[in-house]
């Protein structure tokens, strides 16, 4: 059965994105955004504004295409979600 | 017997201690994360610590320890019992959400008018909730180990199962030394297991980003 997600587990899994598939160091296109986010177009551009609003996410435009980096911000909620994520286990509920 | 008194509004502190140490953590987590479920966590904690605190302060208003304190005495204690059953209410009220989210109802709910309606005064009617709260909170934990297997949850299960236990023993026999002095126990055990992921979480603490999403 599908999981719910929550809204902060999908920022969470956008932000995990923009870290692990930025090999090159060049950022990460909207369409690997939305592959591995999993959301619709509309939505996904709505929370990259808000990440990026946010500081979470940095933009670079590189040759008239958006991509997207994560900020040392960003870095840093994916670390404290991932403490925060095991103690709401521990009471059986997720983040 | 005094001494028993005693000892359970001193669990009160212990347990108002606990309560707000978890909701320290859950609205840290709510600050950083601005997540929904940690904000309802911090919520009933925040109930439950408010509860405890009310409720001590009542039992050494009935041993005449704080002087003055008697003319609101029941006030006091149907207040903290109030909190303290809005707290257990967040807190299963946090796993009916993901239960209405999947689609899957707890079969405990229908439980709930046979608990409620049977008693007559109001601070059984509350304890009554309370113990019903609990009992859906150890079902949906137990529940939530089934799919994630953190044993930590299994911990948690394992506290409110003890707390649970506790409280059904205060509802199910009013008299006996011996009995009281269990129900205590139970109680102080469960607690302290409550407090198990808070100390975790101190422990393993890197420190983290402090700023809104």
């Amino acid at each position: 059965m599908a999981q719910y997600r929550t809204q902060t587990k999908i920022i969470a899994d956008i932000l995990a994105t923009a870290r692990d598939l930025n090999t090159a160091g060049d950022g990460v296109g909207i369409t690997t955004l939305l592959r591995r986010g999993n959301v619709s177009y509309s939505r996904m551009t709505k929370l990259i504004t808000d990440l990026v609003g946010a500081g979470l996410l940095v933009e670079l435009n590189i040759e008239k295409n958006s991509k997207y980096k994560i900020s040392d911000k960003g870095l840093s909620f994916l670390q404290a979600y991932g403490q925060f994520e095991d103690f709401a286990q521990s009471f059986g509920l997720r983040l | 017997m005094e001494g028993l008194l005693l000892l359970e509004n001193a669990l009160q502190f212990v347990g108002a201690f606990v309560a707000f140490s978890i909701a320290l953590v859950s609205y840290k987590g709510v600050k950083q994360t601005r997540s929904s479920s940690l904000l309802r966590l911090s919520a009933a904690f925040m109930f439950l610590g408010t509860g405890f605190l009310l409720e001590g302060f009542y039992g050494f208003g009935s041993l005449s320890l704080i002087p003055g304190f008697e003319v609101s005495l029941t006030t006091l204690l149907i207040a903290g019992l109030f909190l303290e059953t809005a707290g257990y209410f967040f807190l299963a009220f946090s796993h009916m959400l993901d239960v209405v989210l999947d689609k899957r109802m707890g079969v405990m709910l229908a439980l709930f008018p046979l608990m409620a309606i049977n008693q007559s005064s109001l601070a059984v009617v509350l304890t009554s909730l309370s113990f019903y709260f609990i009992l859906y909170g150890v079902v949906e934990t137990l529940f939530a180990y089934s799919k994630n297997r953190n044993p930590n949850t299994l911990l948690i299960a394992s506290g409110l199962a003890v707390l649970a236990a506790g409280w059904w023993m205060s509802l199910a026999f009013t008299d006996g030394l011996l009995l009281n002095i269990i129900q205590l126990l139970l109680k102080e055990v469960g607690l302290v297991t409550l407090f198990i992921p808070v100390l975790k979480f101190s422990l393993s603490k890197k420190g983290g980003w402090n700023g809104p999403v």
